[in-house]
């Protein structure tokens, strides 16, 4: 058994070297894909989209001609427009959740105490196996699992980030197209759209000043809305450029993953995403 | 003539808001030196451009597709290859419990228990399935 013994604690000593000088903590790269995450979702929270803006103006339309009538709208572009949108946020999301689970540390911290307590306190006829030997053998397989599955890991991690830069810019850039200028432009449009239906209301004489009164308090409410909802499109497009600069950081310094350097600016980068998504969370109230 | 593009659809739908901006600012400044004719005409003009806007924001929203799909495909098989990853890191965790079951079926065979012996092939069931 000595020589064994001897060989063993040999490789043991050489790979925990390894370990220690390679010291793969992901931890960063798990908060930022966490971060990316919270402040992608923030998408389902916005509450409006290419077809209600649609639907929105075919009522206005009807109202402005006090028209009254089972009209069915075409808003069959907006719908398109809104299922591209969605497609482009579930891939990004899918691969930042993807990411995400990769680098948890939980991922290798293998669970070998039942082994332990198996080989302990089971009988194999002759052979016993004491506690103190036990727990040399495990930890050091634990060391040696964790040195191979952590290189692994840390390998497919930079593999992805390097072939996902690219893909991931593109499809954030036409995302924030989508939400903070399409569809943005389609709220700017309504804001200028409903002045115009309000001002002709006030220029008609026949419409006494209580009201008008009622109708300026109205268009100021509808106002407010409006902004309100450009303000979340807004803020969401300054995550969106976050999560983007982030993922590209961690491309540019993909040799250096687990530099302290990039674990600071890494760091830095969730600190602003979380950021704003508490700026989100306050508009929504 | 090729098709336009959805960042060309975005450009124009945004002019076209602008143009209909500086419209109104003209209604605004010459209100009272336009004659009632000219201020119908051009507040129709500008809802026009305005309607128009509207339907290119969302022209262009919808042509974004043919700019993203070769990027969906990327990242929808670097997704798919990070799912494969993390399940093969989860299946040593199962390869462990598996083994961990081995020996203790092994350890209640060489005891000859029967009871143990039952018990031990579920639990070694239960591993593989999980």
């Amino acid at each position: 058994m000595k020589p064994f013994i001897q060989k063993t604690t040999t490789t043991a000593l050489i790979l925990i070297s390894l370990v220690l000088s390679s010291c793969i903590n992901l931890k960063h790269v798990n908060d930022f894909s966490t971060s990316a995450i919270s402040s992608l979702s923030k998408f389902e929270d916005i509450n409006y989209s290419f077809k209600q803006s649609c639907l929105d103006d075919c009522r206005d339309k009807n109202v402005n001609s006090l028209v009254i009538k089972d009209s069915v709208c075409n808003c069959d572009i907006d719908s398109k427009a809104d299922s591209v949108t969605l497609l482009i946020y579930q891939s990004l999301k899918g691969y930042f959740d993807g990411l995400g689970k990769l680098s948890d540390k939980e991922l290798t911290n293998y669970k070998t105490d039942a082994l332990k307590q198996a080989l302990v306190n089971g009988s194999f006829g002759t052979i016993t196996i004491d506690r103190t030997q036990a727990n040399a053998y495990s930890n050091l397989s634990n060391i040696i699992l964790k040195a191979f599955t952590d290189k692994y890991r840390q390998n497919k991690i930079k593999e992805y980030i390097t072939t996902a830069n690219d893909p991931v810019k593109v499809l954030i850039h036409y995302l924030d197209l989508n939400m903070s200028n399409n569809l943005a432009g389609k709220l700017n449009v309504k804001k200028s759209l409903i002045k115009k239906s309000y001002e002709k209301l006030m220029k008609d004489s026949t419409i006494n000043y209580a009201d008008k009164w009622k109708f300026t308090n109205d268009y100021y409410t509808r106002l407010d809305e409006i902004d309100s909802r450009l303000t979340q499109l807004m803020t969401y497009s300054k995550a969106l450029k976050k999560i983007s600069e982030g993922h590209q950081l961690l491309f540019n310094e993909i040799d250096k993953i687990t530099a302290e350097d990039l674990k600071e600016e890494l760091t830095c980068f969730s600190g602003d995403l979380q950021n704003i998504i508490s700026e989100f969370n306050k508009l929504k109230k | 003539m090729t098709n336009l593009t959805s960042e060309q659809v975005n450009q124009l739908a945004n002019q076209f808001l602008a143009i209909s901006n500086e419209i109104e600012k003209f209604l605004e400044i010459n209100e009272s030196t336009l004659s009632d004719q000219e201020k119908q005409k051009l507040d129709d003009l500008e809802i026009a451009i305005l309607n128009d806007a509207n339907k290119l924001f969302s022209l262009s929203a919808s042509l974004v597709m043919s700019d993203v799909q070769t990027s969906l495909a990327t990242i929808n098989k670097v997704t798919s290859s990070i799912k494969s990853t993390y399940k093969t890191l989860q299946d040593i965790q199962k390869a462990i419990n598996v083994a961990t079951a081995v020996v203790t079926l092994t350890s209640a065979i060489i005891s000859q228990n029967p009871q143990a012996i039952v018990t031990s092939t579920t639990g070694l069931a239960d591993a593989w399935n999980n």
